[in-house]
């Protein structure tokens, strides 16, 4: 099936967590896989990045986190973006995730959880094979 | 004709005559090892570049000697004397839960003060009541909000553990200055001058714009702050140290080894000119600023070659840029040497993290600090590292000591034309980046037009290139990946100490604590001081740290006196690299 566009990705950091390598790495590294990217920034509350996903109109959301706040943030951001009428979005995350949260967080609308050593080409191969366009 | 144009004519000599059948009959394009002689150190002047330890320029060692090196078993067979592993930066849920932690290391031997992690709302200028942060309470060290918690941390902390006995730490950098106001507002209710306290708060908050992320207010507000504590601390303060200064949190967000040193070195020059800018001879304040720690990577020898450019180009900084005198203000003083870095530890094969950190230990004995195996291998498996994995650091780091004997000679590798080119070079390239960083008018405005971000980003990017091309290897990740290898596995036989649970409740606890405390306080008092701190604050002159103390002994919180300072200095936003 053919793209006509290429894939757009809102890479966010939520929370207060100040640790953007991994971000930065996955936003430019899917820009190298040929997918329109957008990074947010530092300190993003959910409701300015549910906001900035609808207004640019992005296919998939990455959360980048490594504080440890994931439990608390990401069912706020899923939720916002069901409010929005965006719950097809594909929301994927990374950062400091324990394993054991990972099946609550596939529960509340997270897709896919990338952990350490995960290469962006798999990245963009998931978001390839999973994304709603 | 010279010795090293002999060398040089017979190494061509070598390469031609030897060198190449060998590739040939291996059927290798380019030789996968070099080969280094007196030719690649030609102008080497041993006594201009290298010296003696413990004298300028200090590229051997910031000592003459290593106190910690000594093996004499006079007194007993060497040990630990109390629980040291407990001495590592800790903290986290409440301050109730925070000194129940500290209360139970002290039973296990920890003696000494706390090296306290700070939870991000802290760390961020941010009370646990504020619905923002809902969340972070607690999560990634212990909340701190006003004196209170502060008294609350230190109750185990009396007699001959007492204020003036101990030496806190303090990770903190945009609200550094409360923090120590915390501290000696505390100091002064046990009736200790604030001129006995020992502490070294982090205040490094340059660094958190390109590196941590923990910052509040712009970086030239951020440096009137900095201005205060460094004029404050050298005059009341002699115990405590300014800054520690990290060029590892550089290196971890994915600096070169090269951008780690130079923008280290330049945030140094930032913070010194801040200094002498108030007034402060140079000699009066350069000997207290540390360094937590450069980066580290798994490659050894470029990291003792790094170590010894480090304190080559301090030194010089100090004595020819700002004239010092003293040889006390030229030092690199940190508590950890070379080492490998956290971001090499790896989830896979986890185990394998031991032996990586032992490279790092190595290093660090060869490049005259203690050889401390960090970190310990659980890294990567989650937050707080076991007391299983601790002890196996620990034992490393003995055995790289006491049976390697590693740091019986100060400096082995000195006149290796390897390390001593590769020094040379890595000074070269760091002196070259500083230039151009000072050209575009220093760190502050290297960091306010995006540069040292920007380039941070684009170094990270091009490892992870690299790491997905191949052409950067670690065993378990990309490469000896394949269903043969055994997945060689640990649990974890001793509960880490932090109590799960606790942390998961201390939001809601803290809040309660402080919507209390909050109830309790002199409400127009409290107003009055944030009055008066408001318009200090917009007295450029003015050292505010007096006020903080007068706010935190009225249980003035962290928040409330950020949120002062944020209307009068702003608040900084991240800047998007790309």
């Amino acid at each position: 099936m053919e793209q006509k566009r290429p894939i757009k990705v809102l890479v966010a950091k939520p929370g207060l967590d100040g640790h953007d390598r991994g971000a930065n790495v996955v936003a430019m590294g899917l820009r190298d896989e040929g997918m329109e990217v957008i990074y947010s920034g530092l300190r993003q509350t959910p409701e300015k990045i549910v906001n900035t996903a609808v207004q640019e109109d992005v296919d998939v959301i990455g959360l980048s986190i490594l504080s440890g706040a994931h439990n608390r943030l990401f069912p706020e951001i899923i939720k916002l973006l069901k409010e929005k009428g965006k719950e097809d979005t594909l929301v994927v995350a990374g950062g400091h995730i324990l394993e054991k949260d990972i099946p609550f967080l596939q529960e509340v609308g997270i897709s896919a959880v990338f952990g350490h050593g995960v290469s962006v080409k798999s990245i963009a191969e998931y978001i390839r094979n999973n994304v709603a366009l | 004709m010279s010795d090293i144009a002999k060398i040089k004519e017979k190494k061509k000599l070598w390469e031609e005559k030897v060198l190449a059948p060998a590739l040939k009959k291996f059927k290798l394009d380019e030789s996968p090892t070099r080969y280094y002689t007196p030719g690649d150190v030609e102008n080497f002047d041993f006594l201009e570049e290298v010296g003696f330890p413990g004298v300028y320029p200090f590229t051997a060692g910031t000592y003459p000697t290593l106190p910690y090196a000594v093996v004499s078993t006079k007194g007993g067979m060497p040990s630990a004397k109390g629980l040291k592993r407990a001495a590592r930066y800790s903290g986290y849920g409440t301050p109730e839960d925070t000194r129940d932690y500290y209360k139970m290391m002290q039973e296990r031997g920890l003696r000494g003060g706390p090296n306290l992690a700070m939870d991000l709302p802290t760390q961020c200028g941010y009370d646990s009541d504020n619905p923002m942060i809902s969340g972070e309470v607690g999560k990634v060290g212990v909340s701190i909000d006003t004196l209170r918690d502060f008294e609350v941390i230190y109750e185990s902390y009396t007699g001959n553990l007492d204020l003036d006995k101990i030496a806190s730490n303090f990770t903190i950098n945009a609200p550094a200055n409360i923090i120590m106001a915390f501290y000696i507002a505390l100091a002064e209710k046990r009736g200790i001058a604030p001129d006995k306290l020992r502490a070294t708060p982090q205040n490094d908050i340059l660094k958190e714009f390109i590196a941590r992320g923990t910052y509040a207010f712009p970086p030239k507000q951020s440096m009137r702050m900095f201005r205060d504590s460094a004029v404050f601390f050298a005059r009341h303060m002699p115990n405590v140290n300014i800054t520690s200064i990290g060029g590892y949190h550089i290196r971890e967000a994915g600096a070169s080894r090269i951008q780690d040193l130079a923008f280290s070195m330049a945030i140094g020059i930032a913070y010194l000119q801040e200094g002498v800018k108030a007034g402060l001879d140079i000699d009066s304040f350069a000997p207290k600023f540390t360094f937590n720690a450069f980066g580290g990577s798994m490659e050894l020898f470029k990291e003792v070659a790094f170590q010894r450019a480090a304190r080559r180009v301090w030194a010089k900084i100090l004595k020819e840029r700002f004239g010092a005198r003293d040889p006390r203000s030229m030092l690199i003083r940190q508590p950890m040497g070379a080492h490998i870095g956290c971001s090499s530890a790896t989830e896979q094969r986890a185990l394998n993290n031991l032996t990586r950190g032992v490279i790092g230990g190595i290093a660090s004995a060869l490049s005259g600090s203690p050889p401390q195996v960090f970190p310990p291998y659980d890294e990567a498996l989650g937050l707080g590292w076991s007391l299983e994995a601790q002890q196996l650091s620990e034992d490393a780091a003995r055995i790289i000591q006491y049976e390697a004997r590693l740091t019986d000679v100060i400096d082995p590798l000195a006149g290796s034309y390897y390390v001593e080119s590769l020094t040379a070079e890595i000074e070269k390239e760091a002196w070259e980046l500083i230039e151009k960083i000072e050209a575009m008018g220093g760190a502050v405005a290297a960091i306010e037009n995006g540069y040292m971000k920007r380039e941070v980003a684009r170094s990270a990017h091009e490892r992870q290139q690299r790491i997905e091309r191949g052409e950067e290897l670690i065993v378990g990740v990309n490469c000896f990946t394949d269903e043969s290898e055994l997945d060689v596995t640990t649990t974890r036989l001793i509960p880490h100490p932090y109590d799960e649970e606790k942390r998961d409740q201390a939001e809601a606890q803290q809040i309660a604590n402080l919507t209390a405390l909050k109830r309790s306080r002199d409400s127009r008092r409290v107003s009055e001081l944030l009055r008066d701190l408001k318009e200090a604050a917009k007295r450029e002159e003015e050292n505010l740290i007096p006020r903080f103390i007068e706010c935190a002994k009225e249980y003035i919180s962290l928040q409330e006196m950020c949120d002062v300072l944020r209307e009068v200095f702003g608040e900084y936003e991240d800047s998007v690299v790309y």
